[in-house]
């Protein structure tokens, strides 16, 4: 659990990443998380984010499964205000929340390292 | 996946959009009693019935656990299968409260269930059943309220 505790804290004070969890691949539950202010309980944003991004990660794998190209590396949500990046280790998948001016390079390496075990 | 059946119509929208959304298998909408309420993935009265009457006792025991384990109840369980998944949690409409057992593969998952039951949850509390309740505890008549129910599911048997 500490290993899981310091890859959210290292991904969480990179800039721009506003959350970042380690969540349950096949249930889609959070394992371990970044905090935000006021949000707790079943209204906690974080649940839903969590659960639908295990959720489309799950689906991604398919899709690239079905086209023949492997597992995903590493899967961006481009929104208005922000970014949802996933990357699956295993059992788990590392999702973060970003801002829109984030250095995505920065996060993206630093996420396809924490899931092969180098942060 | 089917429609839901319905023995009280104002159920039949949320638990049309629960199935959807959570992409569960089958579930039933049911009275602490076990008198169901809703179905939607069973096509045999039997079935419900088993199901109505395992949940109301499942329900009963889990709350005294969690009484005796933790000093309150527990309102939720999940079971994962190796291929299916159980569900089983309370919801609220007015002052009724009902029980909700629905069954999931791996084309969702737990986190997925709960984000869309508790969108549910809250649909059904600003809803009010067409039909009071007579009173607040069970009639002691639970095979005949659970058959009324299924009868309203699937009609009465002989004609199912």
């Amino acid at each position: 659990m500490r290993v899981l505790t310091e890859v959210v804290a290292t991904l969480s004070h990179l800039p721009g990443v506003v959350v970042a969890m380690v969540v349950g691949a096949n249930d889609g539950l959070i394992v371990e998380t970044t905090g935000i202010k006021g949000a707790d309980g079943a209204q906690d944003p974080r649940k839903h984010t969590a659960a639908l991004a295990a959720y489309l990660y799950a689906k991604a794998t398919r899709a690239a499964d079905a086209a023949r190209l492997g597992t995903p590396a590493f899967m961006r949500l481009e929104a208005e205000q922000g970014h949802i990046c996933v990357v699956g280790a295993g059992e788990v998948v590392l999702v973060t929340i970003v801002t829109p001016d984030a250095n995505l390079g920065r996060v993206r390496l630093d996420m396809m390292n924490a899931a092969r075990g180098n942060l | 996946m089917t429609d839901p059946t319905v023995a009280e119509a104002w159920v039949a929208a949320p638990l049309r959009r629960l199935m959807e959304d959570a992409r569960l298998i089958s579930g039933v909408l049911l009275y602490p009693s076990g008198r169901a309420v809703g179905q939607f993935g069973f096509s045999n009265a039997a079935d419900v019935m088993s199901i109505c009457a395992l949940t109301s006792a499942i329900n009963a025991s889990s709350r005294e656990l969690g009484r005796q384990l933790d000093g309150k109840p527990f309102y939720e369980t999940h079971h994962a299968g190796a291929d299916r998944q159980v569900f089983m949690a309370r919801c609220a409409a007015g002052a009724q409260e009902f029980l909700f057992v629905g069954v999931f593969d791996r084309e969702s998952s737990v986190g997925v269930v709960e984000i869309y039951f508790a969108e549910f949850q809250k649909t059904l509390e600003n809803l009010k059943p067409q039909t009071e309740v007579k009173g607040k505890g069970p009639s002691g008549d639970f095979e005949g309220e659970l058959n009324r129910s299924l009868d309203a599911l699937f009609g009465p048997i002989g004609k199912r």
